[in-house]
């Protein structure tokens, strides 16, 4: 338990100014020690001052350079100096004296050891006998980390089989690709284009347009095959001669089912069916929109 | 004890979050809207598992982006979910030792070509060759085109193999398409002489040309540009610039567009396509084509043609021999990756 209240000392010095001055006019300082120190005053006190002392000490042999810390600290306090140092003193001699006593064997041992004469060696001083064995050991692990070491470098060669990392710069190889690609977005771009530019001005969603719409859409189609656009255009400028020039019966007509929409005064009927019909050929997206 | 025992066990279930309009079928053009997974059979080592996800962003936003796979899961799983999630395509990866594969399949009869990764770059790799990669927020918003090129050669299985790629995106129509949803293409070469297929992502950027690239940027930019150095405005347009001055826009390059496209790419100007690589980079080679999902007889095989009938009895024999061999995996694979990979549940 004085071990306790030791270790806790460094991190708070006035308990431990407090504790030195009590320690040098014991009588004086002992009602005090109660009051002041909260966190003492609940442990009990009944560890008896020799032990206490006798504890401090082995803990200050025990880890020696906490002590010299505290002397330090304690030397940079000036006001209570003198009697502490004087404290610490006592003590230290005390522990010296101790540590003659008791380590005058082991110092021989230790002065012996050091004092021998080892040959560099890669395995360092070993003080067995075994140390061919060692050796052995040593060696084998190595050969097996540079065996592992192989493997797993194997392996990672496997995992990265065909993964390339790209070249900063494009070669020909790229360059031919991003021309052929750009070749097919061009060519799709100038389609929508084309498509879209004949429906311009044309909301898809009011009826009106939308059958205007589908009207030049077809009309755009059949200029893309070819010839019929012509002669639904002859019809358009036409119409009294085209009824003379081709058979009398519609259906007997080249362009009856494909051009008979602008031919208004022939029967309604087949006109709006017709109409209807390719309105959901080429898209049934206008009627269904949502 | 017993106070363990009457503790009821609860088995947390994921709750299936509907998909939020997902639609499965176009609402522009009423057709159906191709879908796919991507997956991996088999263990990926890492390098290949990063190519899977590059592959999924590549295929959104109709994928299934954050697929979750074990290992106990087998292709039939995957077939199961597949059905009533509307998904019509499987993009497998596979790692033997001689090389990754791909396998791309049509669900659920198929068909499915397999496909050896000759070489790839990830879309990491490609982004870190580039001095300025470029990734604008909605690139992945919405399906890439698709160019096939150098397939015409008449061959069947390269017929199927442009069919079953035209059909692994949305078609688009071109009367009621925006300009703005195109903004990703994917590229598929073929080459004649090593029968090697390139595939290529780029992202599509519109330049308005016959502008200088001072006015450009400050139309791009909004920012205000540095006059310090100039006597009167008019230098900041008379000047010309520096260095990218001369990137030539060639002619074949342009493009008149049908409607406004961002800020600066008005309509019924010319435009100039760049193209910029995002990603990911394979080369691909045909091995073979299967009539079934991962199964089925062999169309075409790369490296015994006409061998394929009398292979398909030896698997047949194989097949009555252990029945309970559930799954193809990647042990069969690499025994011989020229074995077919039979499900043998699927007859």
């Amino acid at each position: 338990m004085a071990e306790e209240t030791h270790v806790a000392e460094p991190s708070k010095f006035p308990n431990k100014r407090k504790l030195g001055m009590r320690k040098a006019s014991k009588s004086r300082k002992k009602p005090n020690f109660d009051g002041r120190t909260g966190n003492f005053s609940n442990k009990p006190k009944k560890v008896d001052r020799k032990m206490r002392k006798l504890f401090r000490k082995r803990a200050r042999a025990y880890n020696s350079d906490e002590d010299e810390d505290e002397d330090e600290d304690e030397n940079s306090m000036p006001v209570i100096r003198d009697d502490v140092e004087s404290e610490k003193e006592e003590e230290v001699e005390e522990a010296e004296a101790e540590l003659v006593d008791g380590s005058r064997a082991f110092r021989m041992a230790f002065k012996s050891i050091i004092n021998k004469m080892v040959p560099h060696d890669i395995l360092g001083p070993v003080m067995s006998a075994h140390k061919k064995l060692i050796g052995e050991k040593l060696a084998e692990e190595e050969a097996e980390r540079k065996f592992k070491g192989e493997a797993k470098k194997e392996k990672q060669l496997l995992a990265e089989k065909g993964h390339v990392k790209p070249a900063n710069y494009l070669d020909s190889q790229e360059k031919f690709l991003i021309g052929v690609a750009t070749k097919g977005v061009v060519k799709l771009f100038n389609a929508v284009n084309k498509a879209q530019h004949a429906q311009k001005g044309l909301d898809p969603s009011r009826s009106k347009d939308a059958k205007a719409i589908r009207k030049r859409r077809k009309e755009a189609f059949f200029s893309e095959l070819g010839k019929t656009s012509k002669s639904a255009a002859k019809g358009h400028t036409s119409k009294g001669k085209a009824d003379g020039e081709g058979p009398a019966w519609a259906p007997l007509r080249d362009n009856y089912m494909l051009t008979n929409s602008k031919l208004k005064d022939w029967d309604k009927m087949p006109e709006t069916t017709v109409a209807d019909d390719f309105g959901r050929m080429s898209e049934d997206s206008s009627s269904d929109d949502d | 004890m017993a106070r363990f025992g009457n503790r009821k066990k609860k088995v947390f279930v994921k709750p299936v979050a509907a998909k939020k309009n997902q639609p499965t079928v176009d609402h522009i053009t009423g057709n159906k809207i191709p879908k796919s997974f991507v997956f991996a059979r088999g263990k990926l080592p890492g390098p290949l598992k990063q190519l899977q996800m590059d592959l999924r962003k590549l295929m959104l936003p109709y994928t299934a982006l954050n697929l979750k796979e074990k290992k106990r899961n087998n292709l039939r799983d995957f077939l199961n979910v597949a059905g009533p999630m509307g998904v019509t395509h499987f993009l497998i990866l596979s790692k033997t030792a001689t090389a990754p594969y791909l396998r791309v399949g049509r669900t659920p009869q198929g068909p499915t070509l397999t496909f050896k990764i000759q070489e790839y770059s990830l879309a990491v790799d490609i982004a870190q060759s580039q001095v300025r990669p470029r990734c604008p927020q909605d690139l992945f918003k919405n399906p890439p085109l698709i160019v096939l090129s150098g397939f015409g050669s008449g061959d069947q299985h390269l017929k199927l193999t442009t069919i079953m790629f035209q059909n692994i995106f949305p078609a688009i129509d071109i009367n009621t398409v925006k300009l703005s949803s195109c903004q990703r293409i994917v590229l598929l070469n073929y080459n004649k002489d090593t029968k090697l297929i390139d595939f290529r992502h780029y992202s599509i950027r519109l330049q308005p040309v016959g502008v200088s690239r001072r006015i450009r940027k400050i139309v791009q930019n909004h920012q205000v540009p540095d006059l310090r150095n100039l006597h009167d405005v008019s230098d900041f347009l008379t000047k010309a610039g520096y260095g990218s001055e001369s990137e030539a826009d060639d002619e074949a390059a342009t493009v008149t567009l049908a409607s406004d496209l961002g800020r600066i790419n008005q309509a019924s100007t010319k435009s100039a396509v760049k193209l910029q690589e995002i990603g990911p980079r394979m080369t691909l080679q045909l091995i073979k084509i299967e009539e079934g999902l991962c199964s089925g007889g062999v169309i075409f095989s790369e490296y015994e043609n006409g061998d394929g009938k009398k292979k398909q009895d030896k698997e047949d024999s194989r097949k009555q021999q252990d029945t309970d061999e559930d799954e193809e995996d990647m042990d069969e694979d690499q025994e011989d990756i020229e074995e077919d990979l039979e499900d043998e549940e699927e007859d």
